[in-house]
């Protein structure tokens, strides 16, 4: 469910599993205002109106005007991540785990022979 | 044979240990040795099942668009790790790890298969090849003059088979299908997960568990084909497997259930509907309280199997319930839904102090049967799964230091294997191509120009 | 739908169509394909041809977990002969019902012995013999067995057969064309191999399947089992497929036979995709991600108005069709998603936010159509879509029962059965059922007559001494 936030033009994405069925009180990521809301089947059926008191749920996601994004301790609930650092980007990766050399970095045509690394052929340390 | 000479006395695991040994598997035969097959697939389902013949020995040869390959290339856990290079025209894109783990042992090659020149191609590698495996839409290989019905015609000996979401013909044959697909229509999607009353909502398997294993359905089809060709009948066949079939077929109880009753099995959650206990419960800690991966922050969770009265009881003598051993010491009493409500309650109440290991320590001791909730690092880093080979180092030739899967399964003669994990798009072109339909480099550098191949 | 008023109505509720009906108003050029493939594929036809694994004979002896059940059903489906033998009183695994309820069991007309039906699904084609292994004169009998088979599947803890004298190492002498093997959860060797657990259906928990499935901490979710045996679904294919292997490589090669391993654990690690070489590559975790997909975005089931709904559409083309149907209804949603230049790229759309939003907005469209509208709208755009279907949803399911994905046997012993039927559709040596089950040692007099020439003495003595 989508939460545009009449204060600060904040987006604020209500993601639809948690928010399918819900009655409670959730904040704009944007200017931390508070909502109240209650959702039937994805629908808002009262509010949201502003409120007081503890904040029940964040948002998953939200993003002020231009598409910028919020998120973050205490403006939008944490993702699942794999790691502490994960970016959600492609990551140059040259060495595994263990410290032996790894392929995950992009190359140009002149570091290739045929279509291997040229590293990966030379065997390099 | 293996069979040990009776003068030593070999213990019965040392002789397994050796027999099924990851480390001597390139010293042994390959089963499908001599096998052709012809992978023109993309996502998982097809290109799995020939991976599972690749594993074997058979030559799989997989056919991709030229350049860019094929869609599955194109993604990546949170877009974050690619192997480089796509292809040698394109040496700054990587591909995806989703295309990892369909694709081992198999050599790349690139044709465009809407051009009359591409589809010739096709013809002259189908003419040597035992199997042709693809998962197009159907019908479209038969439009493209490179169907089963023109194929056999220059090779009767081949066995084609189709994979697809709902099958070629029928009331839902244009659907377009994928595996989330396939379990959310087959009937195993609705039924997993938590039920409404625990806060739950049918839940998908994590894996692309239709396409994974449906591609093993497929492979296990061709390799009975096969079997009926070279032992019976010298005859190829046309095989079609439906992924929403499969899942379907895997039911249980459900149908049966359902056609007699007309009750329609519902989801359990972590606790099984007819075994009591058998199910996953939570423990209160966490194993790595000081890790700064969440995965590893998050408390443990073991599962718990003690489902005979006899194991009932040492469970409850372990974990201190003697209230519940004699409530529920019988196993129809156990098992009844009433029941489980409030037994594994109170299991994870005993277990709320105490970490996944713990729980296992305890139980171990006490003779009953459990299993800790391993993630992806604990798997691979197992000494157990390590020393089974089921997770390895690979030293890839093209990408380099990889851990990987091995093959699922083990045979003590002719063990399949993990040669490599993929190539690049076309990396196979000069040889494949060389070698089976007569191109020199001439007419290589023309196509591959034209982008043809 | 087939429960009203208490009544069961007969399957299929809904009649199924006909051919003609299906192809109806079709150019004779777009029904071309499809009715080739129904004059080579019908399951109606699979009683007029060859089956592939005819001259094979498989001797299944596991008990209390499935992996070996699916795995000798298969063979059984596709043509062998399978000998389920379970101990006298039968297997364990017949007395298992949901949640205890008798009435839900199946009784034979004659005996009155009452099996469940998780056991009787996998039970498919297959020869009931009751043979006590815990007996010196069983394993005897079981060793005259081995004589005659082409197959043999055990899943005893490991060692347990070597060490009675009918393991691989003392049968294949007696038999050296004799595929020879064991399933389970963990394995027969390495440091886990008697941990207690490996003879449990286990597997699911030791592989990390549990822990990716369900939604993340996050979104309250927890590690999440299937509610199948799964595991060992999967576990006894690749068992199965070894076994073909071992076979063909018999045929075409060796002349001999060999020793085969599957567990269900490492069935699934091999299908685990990316998790391990993900790990290798930067220490990720592979973390739960619910009904959506940590590879592909549109790809994944959410709330609708009706229940839950599939959409998927992993690159360009398929995206912008999905949300043109969105945009149909939605206007303001398909610009949102259009103008964002966060979800320009296939790639980028992967992000959690972005997968996120993507789903937010996706699910304004969702909650006012049900699983039939959606479905129907995303078709004319050619997207891959549909809900998440019931039981009772998929027995009605109109392709399914045009093309017998599901099907009704009358059994000769319990009455009318809904059953699952085989998906190895075939031109020339199709997968068929033959029939669904038997009482426990119901082929004892046919089995023990015709393979070991057992008297009537013979029967009389060892069902005193409660060998078979």
């Amino acid at each position: 469910m989508l939460l545009a936030c009449p204060k600060c033009k904040t987006n604020n994405f209500l993601d639809p599993y948690p928010f399918w069925n819900f009655k409670g009180t959730t904040q704009c990521a944007g200017c931390k205002t508070i909502y109240s809301l209650q959702t039937v089947g994805g629908a808002c059926v009262s509010g949201p109106e502003a409120a007081q008191g503890k904040v029940d749920l964040l948002p998953g996601f939200a993003e002020g005007p231009g598409h910028t994004a919020i998120s973050g301790d205490g403006l939008t609930r944490p993702a699942p991540r794999a790691r502490k650092d994960s970016v959600c980007k492609p990551i140059p990766i040259t060495r595994s785990i263990r410290g032996n050399p790894l392929s995950g970095s992009p190359l140009k045509k002149e570091d290739l022979i045929g279509s291997k690394p040229k590293f990966m052929v030379a065997g390099a340390k | 044979m293996a069979t040990a000479p009776t003068a030593t006395k070999q213990s019965f695991e040392e002789f397994c240990r050796t027999t099924f040994d990851p480390k001597k598997e390139f010293g042994k035969p390959e089963a499908l040795k001599g096998v052709r097959v012809l992978s023109m697939t993309q996502y998982i389902l097809g290109p799995s099942c020939a991976s599972y013949l690749a594993e074997l020995g058979a030559e799989v040869i997989k056919i991709e668009a030229p350049r860019r390959g094929e869609a599955m290339r194109h993604t990546t856990p949170f877009n974050e790790p690619f192997l480089y290079p796509l292809s040698k025209w394109i040496p700054e894109r990587g591909t995806g790890l989703g295309f990892l783990g369909a694709n081992p042992n198999e050599y790349f090659i690139s044709v465009d298969f809407h051009r009359p020149e591409g589809q010739a191609i096709v013809k002259k590698l189908a003419a040597k090849s035992d199997v042709i495996v693809e998962n197009y839409r159907p019908g479209t290989f038969d439009r493209w003059g490179i169907g089963y019905r023109q194929i056999r015609e220059i090779n009767p000996r081949l066995v084609y088979c189709w994979l697809g979401g709902f099958g070629g013909w029928g009331p839902g044959r244009v659907r377009a299908s994928y595996d989330i697909l396939g379990q959310a229509q087959g009937g195993n999607f609705g039924m997993t997960g938590k039920p409404e009353f625990m806060g739950g909502t049918p839940s998908k398997h994590t894996i692309w568990l239709a396409d994974y294993w449906g591609g093993m359905m497929g492979a296990l089809q061709i390799l009975a084909a096969l079997y009926w060709r070279d032992k019976v009948s010298g005859e190829g066949t046309f095989t079609e497997y439906s992924q929403v079939h499969g899942v379907t077929r895997q039911l249980e109880y459900a149908l049966p259930l359902y056609g007699r009753h007309g009750i329609t099995r519902e989801r359990w959650g972590n606790w099984d509907t007819q075994l009591c206990v058998h199910g996953v419960i939570k423990t209160g800690k966490s194993s790595y309280p000081n890790s700064d991966n969440p995965q590893e922050q998050e408390e443990g969770y073991i599962l718990v199997s003690a489902y005979t009265d006899e194991a009932f009881a040492k469970l409850c003598q372990a974990t201190g319930n003697s209230a519940l051993a004699s409530k529920y010491g019988k196993t129809e009493e156990r098992v009844k839904a009433e029941s489980q409500v409030e037994i594994y309650p109170a299991l994870e109440k005993w277990a709320a102090d105490k970490t996944k290991e713990q729980v296992a320590s305890t139980l171990d001791a006490a003779g009953v049967n459990n299993q800790p909730v391993w993630n992806s690092k604990e798997v691979a880093s197992n000494p157990h799964w390590q020393e089974r080979g089921a997770v390895r180092w690979l030293d890839d030739p093209t990408f380099g230091d990889l851990l990987h899967q091995g093959p699922a399964y083990k045979l003590s003669e002719t063990p399949p294997r993990l040669k490599w994990a993929f190539k690049p798009v076309g990396a196979d072109n000069e040889y494949i191509l060389g070698k089976l339909a007569g191109f020199s480099p001439d007419d290589l550098r023309r196509l591959e120009e034209q982008e043809t191949i | 739908m087939a429960a009203a008023n208490g009544k069961v109505l007969p399957w299929p509720a809904v009649p199924t169509p006909t051919p003609e009906e299906v192809y109806a108003g079709l150019s004779d050029q777009a029904k071309d394909y499809p009715l080739f493939l129904e004059s080579i594929c019908r399951q109606e036809h699979n009683f007029e041809k060859p089956e592939a694994l005819s001259k094979i004979r498989v001797l299944d002896c596991t008990t209390t977990m499935t992996i070996g059940h699916w795995c000798s059903s298969q063979l059984a489906e596709l043509g062998a002969e399978v000998i389920q033998v379970e101990p006298p009183g039968g297997d364990p695994l017949r007395k298992l019902t949901p949640f205890g309820r008798k009435q839900y069991m199946f009784k034979d007309k004659d005996s009155g012995e009452e099996v469940g039906g998780h056991f009787l699904h996998e039970m498919r084609n297959k020869l009931s013999v009751t043979l006590n292994l815990a007996t010196e004169e069983g394993r005897n009998i079981l060793k005259q067995f081995a004589v005659h088979a082409d197959v043999i599947i055990e899943n005893a803890p490991p060692g347990q057969w070597d060490e009675w004298g009918i393991g691989y190492r003392q049968l294949s002498q007696i038999n050296p064309r004799l595929i020879y093997c064991w399933v389970g959860q963990l394995g027969q060797w390495g440091p886990r191999k008697d941990k207690p657990g490996n003879v449990e259906p286990t597997g699911q928990a030791a592989c990390g399947f549990v822990h990716g499935t369900g939604d993340p901490k996050e979104f309250g979710g927890v590690p999440t089992r299937s509610a199948l045996w799964m595991a060992d679904h999967v576990g006894g294919t690749t068992a199965a497929m070894g076994i073909l292997a071992a076979l063909l490589y018999r045929e075409n090669v060796s002349g001999k036979g060999q020793f085969v391993e599957a567990t269900s654990a490492e069935a699934i690690i091999r299908i685990l995709d990316y998790s391990w070489a993900w790990h290798s590559m930067d220490g990720s975790i592979r973390p739960r991600f619910g009904n959506w997909d940590l590879a592909i975005n549109i790809y994944a089931v959410n709330p609708c108005k009706d229940g839950y709904m599939m959409v998927g559409g992993g690159h360009d083309r398929l995206w912008y069709r999905i949300w043109r149907v969105v945009g149909d209804e939605y206007p303001a949603v398909e610009d949102e998603i259009l103008g964002d230049p966060n979800l320009r790229e296939v790639a980028d759309r992967l992000a959690m936010n972005q997968q996120i939003k993507t789903y937010t907005l996706l699910c304004e469209w969702l909650k006012d159509n049900s699983r039939a509208d959606a479905e129907r709208k995303l078709s004319k755009q050619q997207v891959a879509s549909g809900g998440v279907l019931y039981v009772n949803e998929v027995a009605e399911y109109t392709h399914f029962k045009y093309r017998g994905h599901v099907a009704e046997t009358e059994s000769p012993h319990y009455g009318k059965i809904l059953y699952g039927t085989t998906p190895f559709i075939q031109h020339k040596t199709p997968g068929r059922m033959k029939w669904l089950g038997r009482p426990t040692g119901y082929d004892n007099q046919d089995v023990y007559r015709r393979l070991l020439g057992f008297t009537r003495e013979d029967f009389s003595r060892l069902e005193k001494a409660k060998v078979i």
